[in-house]
């Protein structure tokens, strides 16, 4: 399954991501000069724990209006950054502002959060705690209960709104989490593995609710370490590891960042042989559907063009940049066998 | 605004989730119901005691003897019983010991075995004068009817005596009336009257009763906001909380919201328990036939007393209850919160065991460290009831404890607030104490 979603994302056409993008762009640049300063900026958080660094001066900033995937491997310290952005934890030094103020001066309900381990109540009636959520944040709770019946039906789970928590389906419960952290109409919204524990319809319908929400302006930070989906749905990623920064800006210039193209290949055959045989050509991404290659510097793609033209008809062939995935194993290494297969897990379950 | 909204929104949620729960209603009905049992048990002890009426025929040589005797059981036995607890069934026109007499003894004795009656009592003259008593019944010889017809036959065996001895029946009674005797305080500066000694029994009694509530309050309320503090952390709901709302709104509410279902609970079990006392004699009258006899508010009890019995009662339960939240909050499995509250339960219970023996008269209620353990604010909510009662303690030294307990909720509510803030978002290996004093000192 897993497999399935990943290949769909990578074969969207990209002239879509890319309208998607300028999309995104236009507007940023429409907002002109609020959006300047309005930005989520992070500066060199630093944080320990005991003996174990936890952060070792993390800095990105985040756009307004833009959808911001954070990664990096179990440990890394995405969740640490989180709950300092939310003031949860307080960093040992670094500052978090957003619009300008220290991020702990903006009123509660500018943000959202959704924590990766998942917490509701377990007894309480599905829209009852929705409500009591929205409260917390200064919303009436007649309003609560319209607007959270209204995303119930939404997500497909209208039946279940008086249902106690622990008898829905371990899906539909983060669909329930996923609302409980947007009810209250934040600003920002920081969601910590979002993706981990639901199956492809349901990722779909909260990829689709993600994008709605950055249509109406919020800011989106979510952290991954489903790479692939972080390069579908984000307009900018940072990568960190081991409580540093590898690398952060908009996806295209981080993968750019590592200074050489990629190259994408499929024939109609199966036999690949042909192509690791080449000199000068390593392959990154051995596929069914295709193959990914680096190429040595001095040795050009047209080179791979015309083994493959030479070696049956030729489905695919693209010059671009390298995928997240690809700079992650380049700038980081490669991620663990377990994190990948609880990852792969996750996205099943 | 924010900050008492979102108190009352977690309260809010607290109280409502509980009072809904199933445990909550049978838990609410269970002690109601226990309660109107105990203020109706003299009418349910009055009930069994007339259906165990005790039948004694008495068989006598002379009837002026068979009659005088039977008087002397039945005033003696009847009137001792009803002077010696207030629960018997003596004021109410049903007697405990119901006397007959017959004349020929082997048929007296027949319907014992047949159990028509429960005993005989054959009095027989000797040669020398003096009277001499048999028992015939079926209960053993030491038992409570045996002992007490044995002092009925010594009193009439001490008239007797004093008939043969020419004494009139009138200067009999002078002759047993009871002296004068009274108690009286040791300063003479104290002019306020001497307790009674039955009444200073049903104080104390009243002090006992309410130090077990405050306890019962304390450690069973305190738990559940510890467990509810446990229940946020080990489904993780805490974080997705802490986001909306700030620690110390979270223990703020969390206190408050089981606060108030404590209060609900015990004002129930309160009312419910005061009407059956009020209603009480009108119930037994109903019950046992006779005169509804003087409703039995006990002594002692003032509306001061109760006053000082909710103002203890909320404020340790305030005060412990933010504690247990704090210990709550360091551990993160259900199974840890017993020995995380382990250090509260201990002062409380022990608190409350030294109260509890001190009302009860088993420690000096008047010596030093009593007196001085009655001040410090852990322990007054257990200890302090009881002084009051029995009106040892003075007015000046209850004010003392309630500004050092009220002063030791602050401090104990900012301790707590700080040890929740760090231990809430805390998983895994429970911190020991230096750590969580490490944890006080630097904050997060």
């Amino acid at each position: 399954m897993a497999a399935l979603a990943d290949a769909g994302s990578r074969n969207r056409p990209s002239s879509l991501r890319l309208t998607q993008r300028l999309d995104t762009r236009v507007r940023a640049r429409a907002d002109g000069e609020t959006t300047g300063r309005m930005a989520l900026i992070i500066e060199d958080l630093h944080k320990r724990f005991g003996s174990v660094q936890a952060l070792d001066g993390i800095s990105f900033t985040v756009q307004p209006g833009e959808v911001f995937g954070f990664l990096g491997a179990n440990g890394a310290g995405k969740t640490t950054t989180m709950r300092i952005v939310l003031g949860l934890m307080k960093p040992d030094s670094g500052s978090v502002t957003w619009d300008g103020r220290p991020a702990h001066d903006w009123p509660r309900r500018t943000w959202g959060y959704m924590p990766e381990e998942r917490g509701l109540y377990a007894k309480m009636p599905v829209v009852d705690q929705l409500v009591h959520f929205a409260s917390l944040y200064g919303m009436s709770r007649q309003r609560a209960r319209t607007e959270a019946r209204e995303w119930l039906v939404r997500f497909r789970i209208a039946d279940k709104a008086n249902a106690r928590l622990e008898t829905l389906s371990k899906g539909n419960q983060q669909k329930v989490q996923y609302i409980a952290t947007i009810l209250h109409g934040p600003d920002v919204l920081l969601m910590d593995e979002p993706f981990v524990g639901l199956d492809p319809v349901n990722v779909a319908m909260l990829k689709a609710a993600f994008l709605e929400m950055r249509d109406r302006g919020k800011t989106l930070v979510f952290s991954t370490h489903q790479l692939d989906q972080a390069e579908e749905l984000c307009d900018s990623v940072a990568i960190i590891d081991h409580g540093r920064l590898v690398t952060a800006g908009s996806t295209r210039d981080v993968r750019r960042s590592t200074g050489h193209q990629v190259v994408r290949v499929a024939t109609a055959r199966d036999d690949q042989s042909w192509l690791e045989s080449m000199p000068g050509v390593t392959v990154t991404r051995d596929g069914v559907d295709y193959a990914e290659v680096q190429v040595a510097d001095g040795l050009s793609p047209q080179r791979i063009l015309d083994a493959a033209i030479a070696n049956g008809p030729v489905l695919r062939f693209e010059v671009g940049d390298p995928s997240l995935e690809q700079v992650f194993v380049e700038r980081v290494g490669a991620l663990e066998d377990d994190e990948r297969t609880l990852a792969a897990a996750g996205a099943v379950a | 605004m924010n900050r008492a909204a979102n108190i009352i929104a977690i309260a809010r949620r607290e109280f409502t989730i509980r009072i809904r729960t199933r445990s909550f209603t049978v838990g609410t009905l269970l002690l109601v119901l226990g309660v109107v049992l105990i203020a109706l048990l003299p009418t349910v002890i009055g009930k069994i005691d007339t259906v165990d009426a005790t039948k004694v025929t008495v068989v006598a040589a002379d009837n002026a003897l068979a009659q005088r005797s039977a008087t002397t059981i039945s005033t003696l036995l009847n009137a001792g019983a009803g002077a010696g607890q207030s629960g018997s069934s003596a004021g109410i026109g049903q007697p405990d010991f119901v006397v007959s007499i017959a004349t020929g003894l082997p048929a007296a004795r027949e319907a014992v075995v047949r159990g028509e009656a429960s005993g005989v009592l054959s009095i027989e003259r000797s040669a020398d004068g003096t009277l001499a008593f048999t028992f015939y019944s079926n209960d053993p010889a030491s038992g409570r009817t045996a002992s007490l017809l044995q002092q009925a036959a010594n009193a009439i065996a001490v008239g007797d005596r004093l008939d043969r001895l020419s004494i009139p029946a009138s200067q009999q009674a002078t002759l047993f009336s009871p002296a004068a005797f009274s108690v009286a305080w040791p300063d003479p500066a104290r002019t306020e009257p001497i307790q009674g000694g039955a009444a200073a029994v049903g104080q104390d009694m009243l002090a006992f009763g309410m130090t077990i509530l405050i306890f019962m309050i304390v450690i069973m309320y305190g738990n559940w906001v510890a467990m509810s503090v446990v229940e946020e952390k080990s489904s993780r709901v805490m974080e997705v909380v802490l986001n909306a709302a700030t620690p110390f709104q979270l223990l703020a509410g969390k206190v408050f919201g089981v606060g108030l279902v404590a209060f609900i609970q015990y004002a129930a079990v309160v009312v419910a328990g005061g009407v059956a006392l009020l209603a009480q004699p009108t119930i037994e009258s109903v019950v046992l036939g006779g005169a509804a006899s003087a409703s039995m508010v006990p002594q002692g009890l003032t509306p001061g007393l109760l006053l000082l019995f909710g103002l203890y009662g909320i404020l340790g339960f305030l005060l412990y209850a933010s504690l247990y939240a704090a210990a709550g909050s360091l551990v993160s499995r259900m199974e840890d919160v017993n020995s995380a509250v382990m250090p509260m339960t201990l002062i409380s219970t022990g608190g409350y065991m030294i109260g509890v023996y001190a009302s009860t008269g088993l420690l000096d209620a008047r010596s030093g460290w009593i007196t001085a353990l009655t001040f410090v604010p852990f322990l007054s909510p257990f200890m302090m009831l009881g002084r009051v009662s029995t009106g040892i303690a003075q007015p000046w030294e209850v004010a003392v404890s309630l500004v050092l307990l009220v002063a030791m909720i602050v401090v104990a509510i900012w301790v707590a607030a700080r040890i929740y803030t760090v231990g809430v978002l805390l998983y895994g290996q429970r911190p020991g104490t230096r750590a969580v004093w490490r944890l006080l000192r630097e904050g997060m």
